[in-house]
């Protein structure tokens, strides 16, 4: 990397952190620091919510998969977006609705303030151990394409102006700068993707340079087939019901259908995008056949053909996506302990100004701890494989007690939530670490068990309270503040273009299914109609969130 | 010389996207700014 790069990406770490510390004004109270003051707009909810969900893994990682399986890891992206469109039309405008700040925090309000403690304290850890493994493969990865190793010079270019700016203007300063880093991330994708292509002799040349398996969308065999899809797709479901990162920047949202069309428009806005860092990929395949570490790919290309200056601002681009990434799960962390331990443990309530010292303390001490953590990372291994387990471990169980059971059952009581949550944890536990399982089957497990053991512990111990249970159930339907606005969002359409809007999403998900299995018996055409049920699922998904 | 389409499809549909998360926000954020200051105004 030239100097002139170097003194681009210096430049744009400076105005990223004076962005960010601008906001620090803007912050008045809790609300302000944890949810914008809950003033978020469709286009910035959806920038911030795109930027916070691609980082480096999208185009190092992926993009290496790309490299070395074909164009079918595309599907981890969009099985995403689709599953952002389902939760923004029918999971978070309940919890917009709740007016809460965390998933614990709704937990509460559905169980008790035990299971909201218990999964809060679990998940400060769970938070913290994945921005560590953020920070260090954002390290890593920037080494390789800049040939800068100073890991020092790295950790500071991605934590402390992080840290820093998060810390003074919460989320604030974390959606201004999101909104600002998607540009940047944006705009380096779309200079790499003619690049590439040009070198492999466009869209006719890669047809004829790869094998035809790296082109196929649903594949009948190998490791990305279409059983792959489907699982994936269950899994972002889980993801985008509970995970605290994301689920913060949605509940700062204005309104319950500013959450439902900001996640609709960040769905379809990442899914053409998505094409921008795999296509470069698959052209990489062609460019440098037989690398030994396919993450090497996209480094290798950018350094290859990337002029000097070009290269400063698509560096930017990439250290956008993970700045975005380590700000909105340090501000995430910073708001689980302060809201659901540090205030629910204190016996008087705090005030104003000493929850947000209490939040911006934390959002210190942790990123302190995410640097401490990146460094003993490489001497741990497999640390994004420890990653995936957590997330099959801790997540599926959050995600079975608290939105399945949590919003469709009415006999859920709170000794079947904490035993559901800890069964199907340790069932997941014992499946990796006494028996090997691997991540699909350890999920599975974990999944499984807490669906079993919540409404068997249910049936013996008592329900919750009748007006607990109609708090939530009422928020299904609407709220306080958009009857006031006269502004209602109806999660099942109550008018005749709503219904017709649901038909067409609920067509699209038929459509998409059926192509994804038809893939299995390898039909030349499942690709296509996979595809076109996502376009229908999409299309589908918008109109509801706008009509009705 | 050769035009590929579905490159360029794709390229000016990320182009597109960009322009506007640059053109919404800033209008987004014009607004906000203009509440606050109006905010602070009634609090002083």
């Amino acid at each position: 990397m030239a100097v002139i790069d170097i003194i681009i990406v210096v430049a744009f770490l400076v105005i990223t952190f004076l962005v960010g510390s601008f906001f620090y004004k803007w912050v008045g109270d809790p609300d302000d620091f944890y949810v914008a003051g809950r003033k978020l707009t469709p286009f910035i909810l959806a920038a911030v919510i795109t930027a916070t969900n691609v980082n480096l893994y999208s185009f190092v990682g992926q993009a290496g998969i790309a490299y070395q399986h074909g164009i079918s890891i595309l599907w981890q992206t969009w099985t995403g977006n689709m599953a952002l469109v389902f939760s923004g039309l029918f999971i978070i405008p309940i919890m917009r609705r709740l007016r809460i700040r965390t998933v614990p925090e709704f937990l509460e309000k559905r169980y008790n303030r035990k299971v909201r403690l218990l999964v809060g304290f679990l998940w400060v850890f769970r938070l913290a151990f994945w921005l560590g493994v953020v920070l260090y493969t954002a390290v890593v990865a920037a080494q390789a394409i800049t040939g800068i190793e100073s890991y020092v010079f790295w950790i500071f270019a991605f934590a402390v102006v992080a840290i820093i700016y998060t810390m003074l203007g919460g989320m604030w300063s974390v959606a201004f700068t999101d909104v600002m880093q998607f540009v940047f991330m944006l705009g380096g994708a779309l200079v790499v993707l003619p690049l590439s292509m040009a070198a492999v002799g466009w869209m006719p040349g890669l047809i004829e340079k790869l094998p035809e398996f790296s082109l196929t969308l649903v594949r009948e065999t190998g490791t990305y087939n279409w059983k792959f899809i489907l699982a994936i797709f269950l899994l972002g479901i889980e993801w985008a019901s509970v995970d605290q990162g994301l689920l913060q920047r949605a509940f700062g949202a204005e309104s319950t259908r500013t959450v439902a069309k900001g996640m609709v428009l960040a769905g379809i806005v990442t899914t053409p995008f998505a094409l921008l860092w795999n296509l470069p990929g698959l052209a990489a395949s062609v460019l440098y056949p037989g690398l030994e570490n396919p993450d090497q790919a996209i480094p290798m290309l950018l350094s290859k053909m990337v002029p000097p200056v070009i290269l400063g601002f698509v560096v930017c681009g990439l250290i956008s996506s993970q700045l975005s990434t380590i700000s909105g799960n340090l501000n995430g962390v910073a708001t689980l302990f302060t809201n659901d331990i540090y205030e629910n443990l204190k016996k008087r309530k705090a005030t104003n100004k000493e929850v947000l010292f209490i939040a911006r303390l934390m959002t210190f001490l942790v990123g302190l701890f995410m640097i401490f953590f990146a460094f003993f990372i490489p001497m741990m291994g497999g640390a994004v494989e420890a990653y995936l387990t957590i997330i099959g471990i801790m997540d599926m169980p959050l995600f079975i007690v608290g939105i399945f059971y949590g919003l469709l059952w009415k006999k859920a009581t709170s000794a079947g939530a904490i035993l559901g949550y800890l069964s199907g944890a340790l069932a997941g536990v014992i499946g990796k670490f006494v028996y090997m399982f691997d991540f699909n089957l350890t999920t599975f497990i974990s999944a499984g068990v807490a669906l079993l053991v919540l409404p068997i512990v249910s049936y013996f111990t008592k329900s919750e309270s009748e007006v607990k249970l109609n708090s939530v159930w009422k928020a299904k339907t609407t709220s306080e503040e958009e009857e006031k606005a006269g502004q209602i969002y109806n999660i099942i359409p109550k008018s005749n273009r709503g219904k017709l809007s649901l038909t067409v999403y609920l067509s699209g998900v038929l459509i998409f299914i059926g192509g994804v299995i038809s893939g299995s018996s390898g039909w030349p055409f499942a690709s296509l109609v996979a595809v076109v049920g996502m376009v229908i699922y999409f299309a589908g998904g918008y109109l509801k969130a706008v009509n009705d | 010389m050769y035009f590929d389409w579905i490159t360029w499809s794709i390229w000016l549909i990320g182009l597109i996207i960009m322009i506007v998360w640059i053109y919404v926000p800033i209008k987004e954020f014009r607004k906000l700014l203009q509440d606050r200051k109006q905010m602070d105004q009634s609090d002083s």
